[in-house]
């Protein structure tokens, strides 16, 4: 099935349940292939055309779930969204990254997806639509399960509010050659609300917020000179977000390991908020 | 590319292209009826419709790539290009996967979901009560042990311990034990995992240590064998000791296509396998025993090989589908899935190694002792080969007057150890490198300067008490890399994109970037070790302008086939030759490992064309009057050594057809004494040096290799073009090991069978490969006097990458793959 409209996608969902969208395929068709999953109908979501821009809206950008990771990676959208850009542009490699969507991503919700932090840390909401109409979700209701995607509906659009200052995205891979995060960071200030928002990617099934390393960081900066901190600062905030996010799971934890893991994010968390306040 | 094309399908192409003018690429791809993408007949190279048939390629106007190959000389020193290279490179090359007979049926495996365990019953019933379902074969279908109860009919290259389908015991995770022959795969994977098992679960030998103490997991034992080797006087010592304790981990050689054959029946009760093996006759012997019927009707056809770096399918995967074959009376087409591959295929041997260097004042090394410990997973396969390379090539290429070695291989319940690029002399370099740098360190002076204080040269003795007689360049090679420029510092480059460990967009920081070079030089055994009969036997045969060549040597990627190709070219001076493709109705060539065949199945062919020049020149000479020995064949010509006569080679041959069969066997070699470890094991030996240079990111530990440099003893160029991509095969593979591949097992389970669990390196992760020398010094038993060159720079690189690191960082570096723990500050 190859719906042309949003409207003629979610009348196809309601009318053959079984059916599962499919985007761009990367998370989905290697499933299908190793014979994990074995879908009643597919549901091609590539002709969409409505899901695959943006448009702005009370001053928050609505993005749509079809956008691919090498669209959200030109220039143009990094101006807008400069930490989401940069989470699409270490997403797999080239190949992965121009027909994988941003929607597939957050319903695929792998604990190591790249937008998923940004979007933590952006505060973003999700429209979902479905027979019975359209509702507003926060991603990170979806991502817990609070709310999660019931049948029939599909991904819409994100909506993130656009902040107009310095955001970064840190992906730690372990090697040059893409790979997928061991560790990442999404760090964004709110200079309206004088707030640092950050989320670690990867270390535990969906994005976590150290809200206290947050609210101390906040405090550090001086929000009306030059928005810079010393060294030390930086130094203690990455420790603490890791330590917050990276529990103790005792000595005998799988590969990486728990010291090696709180190192990671404490140096992503440093680097992201000596590239934010820079 | 799943069916054969009809021969009129080629033609079609080829007269098309040629009628308009325009030759595109696709009617290069085209496979001929008897290439490997038919079950008719397989073919190894021969793929290029022009070269398939040659009276055609007159009109077919050539491509720039044919241009290319006429515009240079053949034979010898060329760079040649592969044959199939084109067809792989569009990925048009009909590999194993791509079999198709009439008819077929689909097989599977049943493969234990434990490390260990007992199979108190199986049964087979809810399997073959699925419709679809031909046949359901267990151990008990097999032939029986010596005591009339299945045993599962075990084989292996030298030891004969791993059942085909396991039998009540199962010792590795992914150890096979049902196979099933069904009419479409689905059903035959359904089928398989239907077989109801009641598992008593055995607890897992893991690690390598235990195995010595824990209860046997086979009548065999846990001990594969023990080395001892006794150099010198063990009393010594040196005025500066240091010691270390180095780990290997588990590399998978991750073909790009997993194993795939089809089994087709053959009315006299036997089977007809093409199989992308690179030991044809070896394993057809071995699956006919494990079958209880003759070799001679099992026939074994090579097909498409997607790489091997190893020794290719293990045996049980081949002999069940002879076995679904015979059994059903249908072709039987079986490809495993990427996790089976990385569940049974042999891998490299994980190994422990303890080492004490004594040295004097000055840095001369003094003694070397070394304790050395391999994981040979469930079954023996090459671990006791593995072993003595391990322990013989222990001191390294330096002058070592005192070497005391103990070296053990050992039965766990982890995934297969066997053969793979260089096996046991990696192990071995990693640590004996990485003790020099220590010892460099200790006495301050600098790697290069304490390598050169103790580097070998022809005449040393290795501590077997073999001398050295090959050429031994160390010195020169270590030179060359240490003479070359060193890349640009990004500083001194402001304007280029400066690639960081954590690649583009990562998040790599400049200022916590360090750089770091380090060295590292080693060796490798060429040709099997240790009195292993080497033989291969080779027919050359010219007819008019064309020669052919029949030889069961198997080109599984290396290049064998091209090199075959010039050596013919070279001696007789045509320029048209044809490999035929391989089968077991040809005589052997043995296996393509342990960079044999350039030498063995090189040498036979290399005597068949001399055999074939001499039928050639003989009348030549009684016309001209003057001995054969005074004519020479160069650029397409027959030359008297005057100048004075001279006759085209095509015309001394219109009308003619003569042919030669020839056998090499090189200088045979010497069990090692199993109480000291000495004797004259090794017919030859490679030697490599590297110089690494890495970035690495002191705060995240991870590295990126900027730029390897690498120089080797090859002997002769016999093709410089595809020396380099040896090399550059080896550093990449050799930078995997170093910095990421390495199977997770826990509790003797394979924990993350697919390539997303298992990392190998990308294009971003592979560095700059420089050739800084290809020294040819020519070794006088060798034909052509080349040496093998596949395996050196697999070994030395991961060596060379963890010096770098050492440099970088100030950190030890004792493991393989290096850990980001490992390289942070
Ligand atoms: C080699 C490789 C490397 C990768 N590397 C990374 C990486 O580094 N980082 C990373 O984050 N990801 C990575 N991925 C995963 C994947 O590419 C991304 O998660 C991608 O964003 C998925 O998008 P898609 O459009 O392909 O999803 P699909 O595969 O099409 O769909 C994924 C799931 O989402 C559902 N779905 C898709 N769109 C909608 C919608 N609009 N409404 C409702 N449901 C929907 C599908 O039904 C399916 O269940 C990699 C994948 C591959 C194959």
């Amino acid at each position: 099935m190859l719906p042309a409209s949003l409207d003629e996608a979610v009348r196809a969902m309601a009318e053959s349940p079984g059916a599962v969208p499919v985007a761009g395929g990367t998370d989905l068709m290697g499933a299908v292939n190793a014979g994990l999953l074995r879908p009643m109908a597919l549901l091609g979501l590539g002709r969409v055309t409505e899901l695959r821009g943006w448009q702005y809206q009370d001053g928050a950008a609505l993005l749509g779930a079809g956008l691919t990771h090498s669209r959200m990676a030109r220039p143009d959208f990094a101006a807008l969204i400069p930490a989401l850009a940069e989470a699409a542009a270490t997403v797999g490699p080239p190949q992965v990254r121009n027909v994988g969507t941003l929607g597939g991503n957050i319903v695929s919700a792998h604990p190591s997806g790249d937008t998923l932090p940004v979007l933590a840390a952006l505060e973003a909401t999700v429209t979902l639509v479905g027979a019975d109409g359209a509702r507003e979700v926060a991603v990170s209701h979806l991502l817990t399960g609070l709310d999660p995607l019931r049948s029939g509906e599909l991904l819409a659009f994100v909506r993130v509010p656009l902040l107009h200052a310095p955001q970064v995205f840190l992906k730690s891979g372990g090697r040059t050659g893409p790979a997928r995060a061991v560790a990442s960071v999404s760090l964004v200030l709110d200079p309206a609300r004088r707030a640092v928002r950050c989320a670690v990617g990867a270390v535990a099934p969906v994005p976590l917020r150290p809200l206290e390393a947050e609210q101390w960081v906040a405090g550090c900066i001086d929000w009306d000179g030059e928005r810079t901190v010393d060294p030390g600062v930086a130094q203690a905030f990455g420790e603490y977000v890791a330590s917050a996010c990276v529990p103790d799971t005792g000595s005998e934890s799988p590969v990486p390991t728990t010291a090696r893991l709180r190192r990671t994010v404490s140096v992503l968390a440093r680097r992201a908020l000596g590239r934010a306040l820079k | 590319m799943s069916t054969p094309s009809s021969p009129s399908d080629a033609a079609g192409a080829t007269g098309a292209a040629g009628g308009n003018g325009e030759t595109t690429l696709t009617n290069l791809a085209t496979v001929r009826e008897g290439a490997p993408g038919s079950a008719t007949g397989a073919a190894l190279g021969g793929l290029l419709t022009a070269s398939a048939s040659p009276p055609s390629s007159a009109a077919t106007p050539v491509t720039d790539i044919d241009d290319a190959i006429r515009a240079q000389r053949v034979g010898i020193g060329v760079s040649a290009l592969r044959e199939d290279g084109v067809a792989k490179a569009m990925g048009v090359y009909p590999y194993a996967a791509d079999l198709w007979a009439e008819g077929l049926l689909w097989g599977a495996l049943a493969r234990s979901p434990f490390a260990h365990a007992r199979m108190v019953s199986i049964d087979t019933r809810p399997a073959l009560a699925m419709p679809g379902v031909y046949a359901v074969l267990t151990a008990d279908d097999l032939p029986p042990g010596p005591d009339g109860l299945p045993n599962g009919a075990p084989t292996g290259p030298y030891v004969a311990d791993r059942p085909i389908l396991a039998a009540e015991v199962v010792r590795h995770h992914g150890e096979p034990f049902a196979a099933v022959a069904a009419d479409h795969p689905d059903t035959a994977r359904l089928a398989a995992a239907s077989i109801l098992v009641e598992w008593e679960p055995l607890a897992a030998l893991t690690d390598p240590d235990q195995a010595f103490h824990a209860p046997p997991l086979h009548p065999d034992g846990n001990l594969f064998r023990q080395l001892p080797l006794r150099f010198g006087d063990p009393e010594v010592v040196g005025e500066v000791v240091v010691e270390g304790m180095y780990q290997v981990g588990r590399q998978d050689p991750a073909p790009i296509g997993a194993e795939a054959g089809l089994a087709v029946p053959r009315p006299d009760g036997g089977v007809e396998l093409h199989v992308a093996t690179t030991d044809p006759h070896g394993d057809r012997d071995r699956i006919a025993l494990c079958l209880g019927i003759e070799p001679d009707r099992v026939r074994l056809v090579v097909s498409g090989i997607p790489g091997a770096t190893a020794d290719r399918d293990d045996l049980g995967f081949q002999a069940t589908l002879a076995l679904l074959a015979a059994r059903t009376g249908h072709p039987v087409k079986m490809v495993l899935t990427r996790e089976e591959s990385f569940l049974s295929h042999p891998h490299r041997h994980p190994a422990l190694l303890r080492y004490r260097h004594h040295a004097d004042a000055e840095g001369r090394l003094v003694k070397v002792e070394a304790q050395i410990l391999l994981d040979g997973g469930a079954y023996a396969d090459v671990s006791s080969e593995v072993l003595a390379s391990a322990a013989a090539l222990a001191a390294g290429p330096y002058v070592v007057p005192h070497v005391f070695v103990d070296a053990w291989a050992v039965r766990t319940n982890n995934p297969p150890s066997g053969r793979m690029r260089g096996e046991g002399a990696l192990q071995s370099c990693f640590a004996y490198e990485s003790q020099l740098d220590r010892l460099a360190a200790a006495l301050d002076l600098s790697p290069l300067e304490i390598r050169r204080r103790n580097i070998m040269a022809t005449g040393d003795l290795l501590p077997t008490g073999q001398a050295v007689t090959c050429p031994a360049p160390v010195r020169e090679l270590l030179d060359a890399v240490a003479d070359e420029p060193l890349p640009p510092l990004p500083v001194d480059r402001p304007d280029a994109e400066w690639l960081l460990p954590e690649g583009p967009a990562g998040a790599g920081d400049p200022a916590a970037v360090r750089r770091g070079i380090g060295y590292a030089i080693g060796m490798v055994p060429m040709l099997g070790i240790e009195g292993e009969d080497e033989v291969a036997t080779a027919s050359v045969r010219v007819t008019g302008s064309q020669a052919s060549v029949i030889c069961a040597a198997v080109d599984p990627g290396s290049g064998f086939a091209t090199l075959a190709k010039q050596i013919v070219q070279e001696i007789l001076g045509v320029e048209d030759v044809y490999i035929a493709p391989v089968d077991t109705d040809q005589p052997a060539a043995g296996p393509s490992a342990r960079g044999r065949q350039t030498w063995v199945a090189g040498g036979a062919i290399e005597r068949a064309a001399l055999m074939v020049r001499q039928q050639l020149l003989q009348p030549l000479a009684a016309r001209f009057a003057m001995s054969p020995e005074l004519l020479s064949i160069k650029d397409g010509r027959i030359t008297s050594y005057d100048g004075v006569l001279g006759v085209p080679v095509v015309e001394a041959l219109e009308g003619k057809d003569l042919w030669a069969t020839a056998q090499c066997r090189p200088h045979p070699t010497e069990p090692l004494d199993p109480e000291t470890g000495q004797g004259d094991a090794f017919v030859g030996l490679g030697f490599c040096a590297m110089r690494a240079v890495v970035d690495v990111d002191i705060d995240l530990g991870t590295v990126r290799v900027v730029e390897v440099t690498a120089a080797q003893d090859v002997g002769r160029a016999l093709n410089p073009r595809q020396i380099e991509a040896r090399i550059e095969a080896g550093v990449t593979q050799g930078l995997g090991l170093a910095l990421m591949e390495d199977l997770a097992v826990g509790e003797g389970r394979v924990l993350a069978p697919s390539l997303v669990g298992y990392r190998l390196p990308t294009a971003l992760d592979a560095p700059d490969i420089r050739v800084a020398a290809m020294i040819e010094d020519r070794d006088v038993v060798a034909p052509f006097g080349a040496k093998a060159v596949g395996a050196a720079p697999a070994v030395v690189a991961p060596a060379a990458i963890a010096a770098a690191v050492r440099a970088a960082t100030g950190m030890p570096i004792t493991r393989l793959p290096i850990q980001p723990e490992d390289a942070s500050v």
